[in-house]
């Protein structure tokens, strides 16, 4: 984890104000959820508190304290088997950018626990949309990457739930009505080609690919990678072209955009709702 | 409507926005159309869960948590990537060719979720003509019920396929073998008829013909004990007849206005005795299946208390012409001369009783 001690505290904070949301909503689960997420974030919390102990020379002149809290570094270490020691949005950057494709929430945690073994937890990437357009705001391109909704075709509002990556080219971050489905036959082949690379791919990964399999015509006709990219190329063909005029339309829209509005999406604010006449 | 009917049903509700009205609710209006309680409560707007408290007959309904989220997911499964699992059924089952795959999200118009914004943004979408689309996901339609515009925030799909929609419902109980229970089949039926008359209207406006939204709707379900989703087709043509009766019929309110006394407020501020005193003068039609649909039920099945008709349809026209309990009991035991209308009933009541005195002896 490479946040420091006092982004981890205002995570920690978040994660408490979450948990108390999730609580009064009812939604237990996401309270375990938010709850395992705050454990992970107390003990990398006692960790960099140990690492800036160590830094700083006590106060009475005796050396630096060395122990650590024992609980907490064995928290630390077996926490990479379920969660991944990289924060969220590197994890989700690596998912999008296996993928190649903007994608919603359920995909990214599918593609994340099949090629990269760890959970996401879902419910922590809708609060990080929410953070990244904050950041984003309070210092403009101090990151090298964002990561932001994918822009409707006609509006080029937010979608809902799509997240893509701020360095895309803009066409690429554009949903038009064909983009949805186009999107799912890319995904099928990033996926197939990621298994096709994999020594011995993780039963998830084989799961997934099942599943993109099923809903493909041809798809689940022979076995392995193959015949998913096959089958997906095959009718990716159809929509292609029609959906990537579209997409490059909407693209050209999007110059006249700020840099907010480009990267997370015009939105309407002021609601005044004439009756048209058609 | 009037006015004055406006007035007189602000009165009933005893001031206060009315309540608003949803698939679920609008689909209940059908379950009794002959209770002229329920048509005038429902008319004013009157929240009948909180009067119901109020009176002191909680109603102790809802839907379980548990079942909420089990729809959610299955119909986020079925919609998840695009549709993809909905594509592969629609392909297999109706024939969508494979070009035909554009899904346009209604949930929400630029990240905002105003109910008007969605609605006219569904309307244009719907209606255009020169590029017709295929998938639509929450469209937000309206239905005018008792003269108000309600929006109806479908769970579901528009779908469109050679010039004629069809409403996609996700619903999440089982169809094991081929069957379903059959209350929720009724009960998915109504509310898609609820979505198809809505749909009709928004493109009538829009200069299509009532007909091109089809009567039959597209139910999608897990099949067997598996989360694998299968497609049933319903036929809605009757609730379609039901629903449109007993929204004319609440459109009518005056008439049924005129048999309610002027007095009559159920403002939940009032004396709970006076409500319920004010509320027993609305002529209600209590029947066992009110405890499933209306929130009212607990206190009409205890007014009806010693009635034929709490005891349901069956016995209640099995005893055609005897009202109460008292009555029946009476006839059959033979001490109270029958109507001429009730010879036939007590003479059969007489036979049943006797047949009883028979078997049990003095012990019944």
């Amino acid at each position: 984890m490479d946040l420091s001690i006092e982004e981890l505290e205002r995570h920690i904070d978040e994660l408490r104000a979450d948990m108390r949301r999730a609580a009064q909503a009812g939604d237990r689960v996401l309270v375990e959820e938010l709850r395992e997420e705050l454990r992970e974030a107390q003990a990398s919390w006692e960790e960099a508190l140990t690492q800036v102990a160590a830094r700083t020379p006590a106060a009475d002149g005796r050396p630096a304290a060395t122990s650590v809290a024992p609980r907490a570094r064995g928290e630390a270490i077996g926490r990479g088997v379920r969660g991944s020691l990289l924060p969220l949005r590197e994890q989700v950057h690596h998912a999008l950018t296996l993928l190649t494709v903007p994608a919603a929430p359920r995909l990214i945690v599918a593609v994340h626990q099949a090629f990269f073994g760890t959970v996401i937890p879902n419910s922590r990437l809708t609060s990080l949309r929410r953070d990244e357009e904050r950041s984003f705001r309070a210092a403009p391109f101090a990151r090298p990457y964002y990561l932001c909704p994918a822009l409707t075709a006609d509006r080029l509002g937010p979608s809902r739930g799509l997240l893509s990556i701020s360095t895309w080219p803009i066409a690429e971050r554009i949903i038009g009505p064909l983009s949805p489905r186009v999107h799912f036959l890319t995904a099928a082949i990033k996926v197939a080609e990621a298994i096709a690379r994999t020594p011995e791919p993780r039963p998830e990964a084989l799961r997934l690919l099942a599943r993109f399999a099923a809903n493909i015509p041809g798809g689940a006709d022979g076995s392995g990678p193959g015949t998913v990219i096959e089958a997906a190329r095959a009718e990716l063909a159809i929509h292609e072209e029609a959906d990537r005029i579209t997409r490059e339309e909407a693209g050209k829209r999007a110059g006249r955009l700020t840099d907010v509005q480009r990267l997370f999406g015009v939105r309407f604010e002021v609601v005044s709702v004439v009756e048209d006449a058609g | 409507m009037t006015n004055d009917v406006q007035e007189r049903l602000r009165r009933i509700r005893g001031g206060g926005e009315p309540k608003r009205h949803n698939a679920r609710t609008i689909a209940a209006l059908t379950t009794n159309p002959g209770c002229s309680r329920r048509a005038v409560l429902d008319a004013a707007g009157v929240d009948k869960a909180k009067l119901a408290r109020h009176i002191g007959f909680p109603s102790q309904f809802g839907q379980s948590q548990f079942a909420l989220i089990r729809g959610y997911q299955f119909e986020a499964q079925v919609k998840a990537d695009g549709c993809a699992e909905l594509i592969t059924l629609l392909r297999a089952h109706l024939g969508l060719t494979l070009p035909e795959v554009s899904y346009e999200d209604l949930n929400d118009v630029a990240g905002n979720d105003d109910n008007r914004l969605r609605h006219r943004e569904t309307k244009n979408k719907l209606g255009r003509r020169d590029d017709p689309g295929t998938l639509f996901d929450h469209p937000m339609l309206t239905l005018n019920v008792a003269g108000q515009d309600v929006f109806l925030e479908p769970d579901l799909i528009a779908f469109q396929i050679k010039g004629k929609f069809h409403i996609v419902e996700i619903k999440s109980f089982a169809v094991i073998d081929g069957q379903a229970d059959g209350a929720k089949v009724a009960a998915a039926a109504i509310q898609s008829a609820v979505y198809v008359l809505a749909l009709r209207n928004l493109l009538v406006e829009k200069g299509f013909s009532p007909d091109d939204v089809s009567h039959n709707v597209i139910l999608v379900t897990p099949k067997d004990f598996s989360n694998q989703p299968m497609v049933t087709f319903v036929d809605v043509r009757r609730q379609l007849t039901v629903l449109q009766r007993q929204l004319s019929r609440l459109t009518r309110i005056e008439d049924l206005l005129e048999l309610v006394p002027e007095r009559v407020s159920l403002s939940l501020d009032a004396d709970p005795g006076e409500v319920a005193f004010d509320l027993g003068s609305i002529e209600p039609r209590y029947m066992p299946e009110c405890l499933n649909t209306c929130e009212l039920a607990r206190f009409c099945r205890h007014e009806a208390q010693g009635s034929t008709y709490a005891m349901g349809r069956t016995v209640m026209e099995d005893l055609g012409g005897v009202d109460t309990v008292a009555a029946v009991l009476d006839l059959a035991r033979g001490t109270r001369e029958p109507a001429p209308d009730q010879v036939e009933v007590a003479a059969l009541l007489r036979l049943a009783w006797s047949l009883r005195e028979e078997s049990l002896g003095t012990a019944a």
